[in-house]
């Protein structure tokens, strides 16, 4: 293995300047992958942390199939309080119903919360962008989503109707305008709990309960024990409530992968033309290791080898650019009306796996011209019969 | 002991859809510390002849034995063990790995061998050469008799039973020539070597015990 490692590298050595296009390719590809893909975890990341942040407990409870609302609420939340593991949750009450300012009107989805609760799961109720966020005991305040105070040109302070679903009428103050970067942003108004309750006639019930746990990983085993407690059956983790959040990512997913597999696929060719031709040009060489005894086997492993070589350069070089290409992007993201900022997210996972990835393509790319030099006929090869 | 023995070796190649028959029915043999000569005008079948006794190639029908061995059908790999132990090569255009130094081109083939103490005998086959002083040059800062001499002390690294050399002279002046002749015949009579030496030259022929002439495919009888 000795002899076939110093022919190699000798090989290698004496062609440099041919390979380091080769070996810039490969390092183009790596880092290309470790930046595609740390952007999509980026955003992934970015998309699951605000909706854990604001949307969801480490546990969500729901009501069963059979019912609109989960009742006796009172009694579930003192046995909520009374589990060990439980950090906090919060109700909600979800509805719809319609905006009036003015001469306009627009539908709204109507979210119903106790702040001093809500504020003990989620973030929610600082995602206020101007204004201020709704207060524990601020009964007739609300909380706008910014695009809905856009189309409306509403701002903090001004006042309008909320029509409840069951046609109820209730004017409401602005408190704030909201902005999670989330699908909520639409057309969501944020009111206390207990207004909603009594404008609906819900007293005593909720549409959801938040949870929070003090070990999110324990979260299957707390979906069991909160079932059990409280009679109910439709219980998610908060792994179940992202999964939609998941595959709505997919096909970016599969955007990211095609392009990073032409990536890949243009380094690999180069690194398969540049073998062939460098091989082509060796056929004398080769006949000759070949005549002084060297085996097929062993001029395979020559270039093989050759093309682990310049992988190894290359990946280097491109876990390097990679890694400073994602950290400069990760710290200068580009800014996006949704969520905030876009930008990559560093994992070192990332470096292994295009790392990874990148080698085997090398060596899939390098085996048919080192098969061909393993096959090359002696006689022809000297003597270019 | 005969070293090498062929019986009824024939080689034929395809050249479009005609037959050539490079070589038809030799049978000879060469015995041990042997320095024999073959001769015979162009495509007479010479270098058919080394190519299939060094195993470089493989006949169309007939029988080669090295040693006694019938090496006739080994497959590839063993065909390269024998190479690499048993045979060295010497070659008309030198063929050395421009990438190596000249130290580097004698030690690879036994460092393919995996005998240790190939830096010291590398050394000491560069100096029975006459290039103990050229080690570390590149065979592009050497001249054809030079690199020639480089060739003859890789062919010699494993200890060859057998040395073939086809044409050895053919790309070297005269005086080079004469130079590349005498170190064979050195290595013929101190150190017993087999050469089987291929030639143009009724000169350089007639410095080896025997001569070979080739006609035809066949070995003709003088």
């Amino acid at each position: 293995m000795s002899s076939i490692f110093f022919y190699a590298r000798k090989d290698a050595k004496k062609n440099w300047k041919t390979f380091f296009f080769v070996i810039i390719a490969i390092a183009i590809s790596t880092a290309n992958i470790i930046i595609l893909n740390g952007f999509m975890d980026g955003i992934t990341d970015g998309f699951l942390e605000k909706n854990m942040d604001t949307s969801s407990g480490h546990v969500n409870i729901y009501p069963d199939e059979q019912d609109k609302y989960i009742e006796g609420l009172g009694i579930k939340e003192k046995k909520l309080e009374g589990m060990d593991g439980v950090v906090a949750y919060s109700p909600r009450i979800t509805a719809g119903g319609t905006l009036h300012y003015k001469e306009k009107f627009k539908t709204i989805k109507i979210l119903a919360l106790d702040p001093s609760k809500e504020n003990e799961v989620t973030i929610l109720l600082s995602k206020v962008d101007s204004g201020e966020t709704l207060a524990t005991n601020d009964r007739d305040g609300m909380l706008m989503s910014y695009r809905l105070a856009d189309d409306l040109k509403v701002k903090p302070g001004d006042e309008a109707t909320i029509v409840f679903e069951n046609g109820k009428p209730r004017v409401f103050k602005i408190r704030g305008i909201l902005h999670t970067g989330l699908a909520m942003d639409t057309n969501t108004i944020i009111i206390n709990f207990e207004d909603a309750a009594e404008q609906l006639n819900l007293f005593n019930k909720a549409s959801i309960i938040l949870v929070k746990l003090q070990d999110e990983t324990l979260s299957g085993q707390y979906k069991n024990k909160i079932s059990e407690e409280l009679g109910i059956q439709k219980i998610k983790e908060w792994k179940q409530e992202i999964e939609s959040v998941l595959s709505s990512f997919k096909t970016f997913r599969e955007i990211s992968n095609f392009m990073n597999a032409i990536g890949l696929f243009t380094g690999a060719v180069s690194v398969g033309i540049v073998l062939y031709i460098n091989i082509l040009h060796k056929r004398r060489q080769i006949g000759i290791l070949k005549a002084i005894g060297m085996k097929d086997l062993q001029v395979l492993f020559v270039y093989i080898l050759q093309a682990v070589f310049l992988g190894a350069i290359g990946i280097l070089i491109g876990d390097a650019l990679g890694y400073a290409g994602t950290k400069y992007l990760e710290a200068h993201p580009f800014p996006d009306p949704t969520l905030g900022s876009l930008g990559p997210r560093f994992h070192l996972f990332l470096i292994y796996d295009a790392s990874l990835v990148t080698m085997l393509i090398v060596i899939l790319a390098a085996a048919f011209p080192a098969l061909m030099a393993s096959r090359t006929n002696i006689i022809k090869a000297i003597w270019g019969n | 002991m005969e070293i090498i023995k062929t019986s009824n070796l024939k080689k034929s190649y395809m050249l479009g859809k005609v037959e050539v028959k490079a070589l038809n029915g030799v049978d000879t043999s060469v015995e041990q510390g042997e320095f024999v000569a073959i001769m015979g005008p162009s495509g007479c079948g010479k270098s058919t002849f080394l190519n299939l006794a060094g195993m470089l190639d493989t006949p169309t029908s007939g029988e080669i034995y090295l040693e006694g061995n019938d090496v006739t059908n080994m497959n590839s790999n063993t065909r390269a063990e024998y190479r690499l132990k048993y045979i060295g090569f010497v070659f008309q255009f030198f063929n050395l790995f421009n990438e190596l130094t000249v130290m580097e081109n004698v030690m690879f083939p036994m460092m393919l061998n995996k005998l240790s103490d190939y830096k010291d005998r590398s050394k000491e086959l560069l100096n029975l050469v006459g290039l103990g002083d050229r080690l570390h040059h590149l065979p592009s800062e050497l001249s054809g008799g030079q690199q020639q001499r480089v060739t003859i002390a890789r062919s010699l690294a494993n200890n060859p039973k057998i040395l073939l050399a086809d044409e050895p002279t053919g790309n070297l002046d005269t005086k080079s020539s004469i130079e590349i002749i005498e170190l064979f015949r050195k290595l013929n009579q101190e150190r017993e070597q087999t050469i089987v030496m291929v030639t143009h030259s009724p000169e350089i022929g007639g410095m080896a015990d025997r001569i070979l002439h080739f006609r035809d495919g066949t070995i003709e009888n003088i």
